[in-house]
Parts: structure tokens; C-alpha cells; sequence
């Protein structure tokens, strides 16, 4: 059963004066005396004459001035909150309802905790310096305010140079947008995204560090903390963490500091731990949390900190880029693989004879799964993925290595198919060697899909299986093989077409490798942005020919649609045009018709039928015309 | 990057002077060239000269001056589409008013009537409208912009029987119009050669009093599509008469029918929905880059304007016109009308508003038909012959 204090003092403000009556007509019957703060304020000691505990109801700024004379003459405080000091409520488990919040203040087994000064202030709950955006959020805002609070904090998020110090001598050297001090682990978006291991009365002062390398990896952390109500037992990327009964900040350049979302002082910060300094009633979970092992050591853990290179790029005061990058040693299985895919070996070599020779035959063949075949042997997609992360990280080494290997690829599947036409007797063209003459911008759409899923395969071991799907979406080897037969048959055209469907599958996969690295954070802490430049310099050059590739391709479709309304009379003879398919080969434009007639077509007559082509439409269309008799 | 930055300018600049298409100054000369129409400006068949005029005189907005500078200048009599006028009309032209080379948007019988005497008068004569295939025959003045009846009537037949596959046809037909008969009887001819059959041939008289009782014969008939190379007037009583009967086949008009449906009955276009009919544009069907120029000339000239709609008079006017223009700058002096003759039949493959116009020497017109399928109102485009 309860116990309560036999006399107590009512300290009420004038927001709180309607609190009188309820808190003298307490069950408990404590004797209260009431009496204003700034009579009390006038003469605290006369005040407490007898009197060994008290209860507040006012602001934050009048609870922490109570706190601050119970330190002086040692009484204990009950608190009674009003219904808008949600974040009081929230942080000392206090009632809403008034008649059972004085209950709870009345009592005389209040628990004592530490009080933690910042720059001399009183700091119930947290304190917060520079920008750490939604994690910040105040208890009582709108959320429209957050959200428009987030936004203006969002724009010009930068990282800046910290010095932490502890009680324990440790120095830190670090770079974070912001750091937030946090008296407890209860209610707090932050405290969800640490380990909830410390308490009122442990003598500590808890710090998050705030130190995202991305716009991105900043929007999984806040993610992150809205899935997690327990806190984390590791601390999640971005995230840095120091507890300490003494902590020291001093960023390079003065933040205002914001305590308890209401007062505020500036950097350099010195926030110290008052071991057990006051008495305050509060509420049955916090009282079951029990009393921490005070002077407990030192944790701290900044792995996730920014370090070296990423310290200078902090120094540069850039944005925090939208997204992530990282140095090498993030990712320490990756990069080795992708440097050994980027080296020529005999390996590589034999297959890429190999797998050109396949695609050649098939194309002869015209056999579409020998083709496939070919395109699963074909080793072209891994250095040109390393060659994209080269680009990326404007890694020299890796870029040439790739590029070189790129070029011996290409030259020996050209080499190959060219020697296989030499040595063919015959020279069909057939339909899979047409099919890779008219590359088009849909075509760069395939590459890039590709490309993003190349990338994506090589991040992640589990599905590198994958990367022989997209070596068969994107089919290197046949365009490159149809090129080299242009060779063989001393066709320019036929070379010049089918290499930039290679040059545009190429170049597309380069480039959304690029990118799909760049999101999943593998750019370099210092970026190259020439190579990123030339690339895409590259990718504009390529989509003109292909751009008008497409605009024919639409064109010609448009054109062969037309003849489906289209009649001849010729000779007085009807011609009735069903399908019509036009071809190019060069500047040279064939147009292959059905055409239903009723009597049988003479020289004469199909003589008259090109004339009429040639007359309505082009002289230059070459005509192939399959006819059938109507019964 | 800097070298790249000026790459970049440079190719912008001569992507940009490529775009540029430097347009042709013409410097007036003072000289006046004058184009004759003929065509029935009053009278119950006014419309086909008033939208023939109105076609020109749009094209002459388009195109005010011949190459050379000379300034174009439009003479137009009406004949009322009588042959009687029609050769006066011609006189007056050339004797009097000096034109170098004649339009006319009277109809056949007018147009055979002039060509007795064209020779007589040695101007070029254009026909725009007069599809009978002896309108070019026996002189060597008078060319046509339009097709001949020969050509429309044997694409009807071949089209009917070979691509809706129908076997039985009824005829209708206007004695009394040269136009009507000949076209009846191309198309007759053709239809029974290639194995259909033509199961009535029904004369139409001016008021035809027992028109109810030919129709109930025709129906008994059952021919599966009635062939209506007729004035709109008859057409629209055969379809009364045979929508009375609770009868649904299928008919087919002639050039010229929903021109005159438009301007003239065009309370009772709904009566037409679904009939097919041949005609030289068509709702919907590609044009080609003169047609899209003289469309945004048009689109440009009513703007903010309650539009007129154009009809096949007006259009054939615009061509006969830019035609005819095309010839005369192919001609040292454009008034010259042996030269201008000469070059009308030696007009090869002339961008129309919708397709080729080929002009050969026998004068008579090398161009595609359209057959259309009327709905709401509209000609709309099923194929196009040539």
C-alpha cells in the first residue's frame, strides 16, 4: 500500500491555479500549503520552514528552478503535469488525469536521479546541436511543423568537424550533421535506435552522433528507428554513440544548442552528470527500472563515424550527396573480385573465342538457342561492370585494367566471326544477322535494364546467378559477332550497324551500372567526375544515331501500316495489298507485299504496278510482292 | 570541360543553321496573268461553282504570284451549268477577257458541250470536276484534275465484287446525265465480266411517280447493294423508300455526293450513315505536305472564326489551281497557251493535297480515288485506289 507525505507545498504558477483545489482535497490527506512561485521564489527557505517535500505544477522552466532549490535544501518534488506537457508525461511515466497525478506527487517514495547540466542548465530530457532532422522532432509539434521543420533542415545538410571529449580522457575526431544528448532511453524517436541500457540514476549522459553519408542512408535510418520500438544491440550505419558522466563539444563552428526544445546556449558544450541530485516522484515503470550501477565505464562506439578521407570531404562543408558512397574498406569482399574480373586471363581469352565462334555458326545457322549459347559463355559482362565501378570511383587501376581487357575482347570476336566468314563457302544473311541491324533506342533501354541488373547481381552474392539472365537480355557477343561477319563480307554497313548495337548495349550497361552503384553506395568519398562526364558525353553521341534509328524504325512501321489501305488498279486488274514489310539494307528500301488478285499477274501487269509504286511513292523502293488468287 | 563546353556550342550552332529552310523571295514583276473559271455560280447546282471559286480563291491567298513575279488574277462566268453557256462562257474568257487558261467546275454535260469547240479556242481547259471519260477525247485542250468515270466505275465494280464479295447488284441511273449513264454502264459492264450480277437497272425520271413500286421490284430481286451513281436528291429518295420498306442493303454513292449532301441536304445527312461512296478525299486519310500546309493556311485564315467546312469543289479547286500555277512556271511567259497546254499534259507526279497527280498527254488524270464509308456526316476512309 501506497505511503504518503503528511505535509507538502503546492507550488502553482498562474496556468496552474486551478490545481489548488484538487490537490488540497487529496485522498491521501496531505496537508498542502499553496503558495505562488514567485512568492516562493521570494523566500524559498521561510518557505520550507518544516516542510520536506513539494509538489510543482508549472512550466518546464519552473519545475527545473524546483530542481534546482531541491539540490540546495534537499526536499523531494512531486510533479503534476498539465495535459499539454506531453514529453513530461512522457519521460517521468507521470498521469494525465490531475486527481491521480497529485496522488502519485504526494507519495513519499520518490526515486532519486541525476541531474545533467549543460553549460549550467538543466537538462531534463535532451539536448540537441546542429541538424539531425525527424529524429529531433519535438513532442508537442504539429506534424505538419516537423515535416516542415525536416524539409528546411534537410536543405544544406552538411557534415561538420566534432571534437568529443569524455570523462575518461577520450578524445574524438569526427564529422556529424548534429548530436543529441539524452537524459533517458523512454520516448525519444532518437533513444529507439540504440541499446536501452542506461537510466535516471546511472550517472551518465548518452550522445548520439549523427553522421549519414547520404541522403539515402539518413532516410533508412529514419526507417530504421520507426520499425524499432526496443533499440538496436548494434548501432545502425550513420549512427555514433558515446556514454560518459562527462561529455565535451566542441564543433569548428558555433551551433546554438537546444535544451529540452526550449532553452538554448551555444557551443562549445560542457554537459556533466550530477550524480543523484534530486528526489522526484515518479511513475511504476520508471520506478521498476531501478537504480543504475553509477560510475559504470565508458562506452563508446563511433565505428560508423566518418574517419580519414571521409573527414576531409567533411571539411570541404559539401552537401551530404542524396546518395551514399563509401571507401574500400566497406566493402572489402567486392573489390577484390571486381579487380581479378578486370584482369586478362587465358581463361577469358579461349572463351571469348569460343563464344564468338558459337554466335557466328548460329547466325549462318540462323539458330536462335545456339545463339543464346553463345551469349551464356560470352565473359564480357564482367569487366565491363568492373569498368563501371572504375568509372565510379575514378579507380585508374581498375579502369584500365577493364577497358583493356573490353578491347582484346572485342577485337578478338571480331578477329573470329570476320575469319569464319573468310573461310564460309557461302555467305547467307539471314534473319538473326538482320534482327542486329537496326539498333534503336529501345534497344539502349534493354542494355540499360540490363546494365542495372548486372550491377545489382555483382553487389550481392546470393543472386549472382543472376548475371547469366542478363547476359542473355542483353546479348554482347551476337552484335559484335554480325559485326565481325561485316567484316568478312567487306560490308561497311553491315559492320557499322551491328557495332552500334554493341556500342549502344555497351555503353547502356556502363552507364546504369554507374548509377545503380552510385545508389547502392559504392561511390568513392572523392568522386571522378571527368570519367562520370566522358561517359555520359558517350551516351548522348550514341543516342543521336539511335534516336533516328527508332524515328525510322517508327516510320517505316507507319508506312508499312498505311499499305493495308491501299488498292491497285492495273490493267484493270484489282489488287488488294494485306500485309506490306519493308526492309533496309543500306540506302536501299525493300518492300515485301502479299497481294490478293483475282486473275494471274503478266510482266505487263506487274510492270504497271511498279510504275504506279514508283510514281505515288518511292522511286527507290525495290519491290518483292508474294501474290494470292481470289477463288 | 572548357573544350567540351565549346563543342558543345558549336555543334548547337550548326545543328540550329542546318533547321533553318531559307524561304524564296518573290519580287512582283507588275505583270498580270488571268485564270478563267467556268462553273454554275446560280442556279439549282450553284454550289459546285461557289465552293469551286471558293477553293481557288484560298489557293490564290497561298499563292498570289507565279514565280517570275507575274500576279495572279481570277475571271469567273457563270454558266449555270448549262452547255448553252457554258461555250459562251468559254468565248467570253478568251476573246474577251484574254485569260491564258481555264478552269471549269461545271459538270459533264456542260463540259462535253465545250469540248466540241475547245479546239476552236486553243486555251488550255482544265476540268475539275467533269469525270466522264470522253471529256478528253477528240480535242487537245481540254486535260482533266479529276478521275474519269472509266476509272471510278470499274474500281466500284472490282471493289464490291472482290473485296465485299458480293454477287447481285441493282443499278440506278439518270438518263438524262451523261455523267450518270456512263458511269452505270462502266460499272455494269465490269461487275458482269468478273462473274457478278446486276439484278435491275433502274432509270430514274425527274419525278418518278412509281419510284415505290421499282424499288419493291428491285427488293424482290434481293440484290445485296444498290449502285447509285445519281444526283443526292434521288439518292436520298431511294434510301426513303427503301428504308420504308424495312430493307437494310448495302449502297453505294459517286464522286461528288457528300459535297452536295453537305451544302445542300444537310438536314438529312443522317440518312446516309453506313453507304459507301467514292470520292477523290476522304475524312481521315494521310495527307501529304501540300495538303498539311493548306490545312494550317486554313486553320490559320479561320481562326477565331465560325469555319466552313470544305467540300470536294472547294479542294479540287485548290489543286486545280496550284496545278495549274505549277505548269505555268514551267513556261518562259505563262501566258503563253500552247506552252501552258503543253506543260498541263506533261504534268508529272504533282503533289496533291492527298496524293500524286500525274497528268499524261491524252489529258486525262492519273490519280487515287477514295472509298468511303459516310458516318456522321463524315466521309470516312476505308482504301484509296490508284
Amino acid at each position: 500500500m501506497a505511503e504518503y507525505v503528511a505535509a507538502a507545498l503546492f507550488v502553482y504558477t498562474d496556468d496552474t491555479k486551478y490545481l489548488i483545489d484538487p490537490v488540497q482535497n487529496n485522498s491521501a490527506r496531505t496537508r498542502i500549503t499553496a503558495v505562488a512561485f514567485e512568492a516562493f521564489m521570494q523566500t524559498p527557505q521561510a518557505q520550507l520552514e518544516g516542510i520536506d517535500h513539494v509538489v510543482v505544477a508549472g512550466s518546464l522552466e519552473v519545475i527545473k528552478e524546483i530542481l534546482r532549490l531541491s539540490m540546495k535544501y534537499h526536499f523531494s518534488i512531486g510533479i503534476i503535469p498539465t495535459e499539454k506537457q506531453k514529453d513530461l508525461i512522457k519521460f517521468y511515466d507521470l498521469p494525465k488525469n490531475p486527481t491521480d497525478a497529485a496522488e502519485l506527487a504526494l507519495r513519499w517514495d520518490g526515486q532519486v536521479i541525476d541531474l545533467i547540466l549543460c553549460n549550467g542548465k538543466i537538462m531534463l530530457f535532451k539536448a540537441t546541436i546542429g541538424r539531425i532532422p525527424l529524429l529531433d522532432t519535438p513532442a508537442k509539434a504539429s506534424w505538419i511543423r516537423v515535416l516542415a521543420d525536416a524539409l528546411r533542415k534537410f536543405v544544406g545538410f552538411k557534415l561538420y568537424t566534432f571534437k568529443f571529449s569524455t570523462a575518461g580522457k577520450q578524445k574524438i575526431n569526427t564529422a556529424a550533421s548534429g548530436c543529441m544528448i539524452l537524459q533517458h532511453s523512454r520516448g525519444s524517436f532518437a533513444s529507439r535506435l540504440m541499446s536501452h541500457d542506461h537510466s535516471f540514476s546511472d550517472g551518465m549522459i548518452s550522445m548520439v552522433i549523427s553522421a549519414p553519408i547520404s541522403i539515402i542512408a539518413y532516410v533508412t535510418l529514419l526507417w530504421q528507428a520507426l520499425r524499432s520500438s526496443k533499440g538496436y544491440k548494434k548501432l545502425p550505419s550513420s549512427i555514433g554513440y558515446i556514454k560518459s558522466p562527462q561529455i565535451d563539444i566542441e564543433p569548428e563552428t558555433l551551433f546554438d544548442v537546444l535544451i529540452d526544445d526550449e532553452d538554448t546556449t551555444h557551443t562549445p558544450l560542457h554537459c556533466e552528470t550530477i550524480l543523484k541530485a534530486v528526489r522526484v516522484n515518479v511513475g511504476k515503470s520508471l520506478q521498476d527500472e531501478g537504480v543504475g550501477a553509477a560510475g559504470a565505464g565508458e562506452i563508446i562506439d563511433i565505428d560508423n563515424l566518418p574517419r580519414e578521407n571521409e573527414l576531409l570531404k567533411a571539411k570541404r562543408h559539401k552537401r551530404i550527396p542524396f546518395f551514399s558512397y563509401a571507401s574500400e574498406e566497406r566493402f572489402q569482399d567486392l573489390f577484390p573480385a571486381l579487380r581479378e574480373d578486370a584482369r586478362i586471363n587465358s581463361i577469358y581469352l579461349v572463351l571469348m573465342v569460343l563464344s564468338t565462334m558459337l554466335a557466328t555458326v548460329g547466325l549462318y545457322l540462323n539458330s536462335a538457342s545456339v545463339i543464346i549459347g553463345a551469349m551464356l559463355l560470352a565473359p564480357l559482362m564482367t569487366p565491363i561492370v568492373s569498368l563501371a565501378m572504375g568509372i565510379l570511383r575514378g579507380n585508374i587501376d581498375l579502369f584500365k585494367n577493364s577497358i583493356g581487357k573490353i578491347v582484346i575482347g572485342i577485337i578478338i570476336a571480331l578477329l573470329s566471326s570476320a575469319l569464319i566468314t573468310f573461310l564460309f563457302p557461302d555467305k547467307p544473311i539471314t534473319e538473326e544477322m538482320l534482327a542486329r541491324l537496326n539498333p534503336t533506342l529501345l534497344d539502349l533501354g534493354v542494355a540499360i535494364i540490363s546494365g542495372i541488373a548486372a550491377a545489382y547481381s555483382k553487389s550481392f552474392k546470393e543472386i549472382i546467378q543472376s548475371l547469366a539472365g542478363v547476359a542473355i537480355a542483353v546479348a554482347l557477343v551476337p552484335p559484335l559477332a554480325v559485326a565481325g561477319i561485316g567484316i568478312g563480307r567487306w560490308d561497311f554497313h553491315f559492320f557499322y550497324q551491328a557495332y552500334l548495337l554493341f556500342s549502344t548495349n555497351l555503353v547502356g550497361i556502363i552507364i546504369a551500372a554507374i548509377f545503380t552503384f552510385r545508389v547502392l553506395g559504392y561511390s568513392a568519398v572523392v568522386r571522378s567526375k571527368r570519367s562520370l562526364a566522358v561517359v555520359f558525353i558517350f551516351l548522348i553521341l550514341i543516342s543521336i544515331p539511335l534516336y533516328l534509328s527508332y524515328a525510322r524504325i517508327v516510320d517505316d512501321r507507319v508506312f508499312e501500316k498505311s499499305w493495308q489501305h491501299e488498292r491497285f488498279l492495273v490493267n484493270e486488274k484489282y489488287l488488294i495489298i494485306r500485309n506490306a514489310s519493308l526492309f533496309r539494307r543500306g540506302d536501299k528500301r525493300i518492300i515485301l507485299m502479299d497481294i490478293l488478285a483475282r486473275e494471274p499477274l503478266d510482266r505487263s501487269d506487274l510492270n504497271a504496278f511498279k510504275k504506279k509504286i514508283q510514281a505515288n511513292f518511292s522511286k527507290k523502293l525495290i519491290i518483292r510482292i508474294n501474290t494470292f488468287y481470289i477463288p | 570541360m572548357k573544350n567540351l563546353i565549346h563543342l558543345s556550342i558549336l555543334l548547337s550552332v550548326v545543328f540550329w543553321l542546318g533547321g533553318c529552310e531559307q524561304k524564296p523571295v518573290i519580287n512582283p514583276s507588275g505583270k498580270t496573268i488571268k485564270i478563267g473559271i467556268i462553273g454554275p455560280l446560280s442556279g439549282p447546282d450553284d454550289i459546285k461553282g461557289k465552293e469551286g471559286l471558293r477553293g481557288m480563291q484560298f489557293a490564290m491567298r497561298m499563292q498570289p504570284y507565279l514565280q517570275n513575279g507575274d500576279r495572279i488574277e481570277l475571271v469567273a462566268e457563270d454558266d449555270r451549268n448549262d452547255p448553252a453557256l457554258t461555250v459562251q462562257s468559254l468565248k467570253n474568257l478568251v476573246q474577251k477577257n484574254m485569260i491564258s487558261a481555264i478552269i471549269t467546275f461545271s459538270t459533264s454535260d456542260p463540259v462535253l458541250a465545250m469540248a466540241k469547240v475547245a479546239d476552236d479556242y486553243k486555251t488550255p481547259i482544265l476540268a475539275a470536276i467533269a469525270t466522264h471519260a470522253d471529256i478528253t477525247a477528240h480535242n487537245g485542250f481540254i486535260s482533266q484534275i479529276c478521275f474519269d468515270d472509266h476509272f471510278q466505275g470499274t474500281t466500284a465494280a472490282l471493289f464490291v465484287r472482290d473485296e465485299l464479295l458480293i454477287d447481285k447488284v441493282a443499278v440506278f441511273l439518270n438518263p438524262r446525265s451523261a455523267y450518270s449513264n456512263d458511269l452505270a454502264t462502266k460499272f455494269e459492264s465490269k461487275f458482269k465480266s468478273i462473274g457478278g450480277e446486276i439484278t435491275d437497272t433502274i432509270h430514274l425520271a425527274e419525278e418518278t411517280a412509281d419510284l415505290s413500286e421499282k424499288i419493291k421490284r428491285v427488293h424482290n430481286q434481293m440484290p445485296e447493294l444498290l449502285y447509285l451513281p445519281i444526283g443526292a436528291k434521288d439518292v436520298l429518295r431511294i434510301i426513303k423508300e427503301v428504308r420504308d420498306l424495312n430493307w437494310k442493303p448495302r449502297m453505294m454513292g459517286s464522286d461528288g455526293l457528300i459535297s452536295t449532301m453537305l451544302t445542300q441536304h444537310k438536314d438529312e445527312l443522317h440518312l446516309l450513315d453506313g453507304m459507301l461512296s467514292i470520292d477523290f478525299f476522304a475524312h481521315g486519310m494521310p495527307v501529304t505536305p501540300f495538303g498539311e500546309k493548306a490545312r494550317d493556311a486554313y486553320n490559320d485564315m479561320y481562326k477565331g472564326k465560325q469555319r466552313v467546312a470544305s467540300t470536294t469543289y472547294s479542294l479540287l479547286g485548290l489543286e486545280g489551281y496550284a496545278l495549274l500555277l505549277d505548269a505555268m512556271n514551267r513556261c518562259t511567259d505563262p501566258a503563253d497557251r500552247q506552252c501552258l497546254n503543253h506543260q498541263i499534259r506533261s504534268t508529272e507526279n504533282f503533289t496533291g493535297l492527298a496524293g500524286k497527280i500525274t497528268i499524261g498527254p491524252d489529258g486525262k488524270a492519273q490519280r487515287a480515288l477514295c472509298i468511303n464509308s459516310i458516318q456522321n456526316g463524315l466521309s470516312e476512309f476505308i482504301v484509296k485506289v490508284y
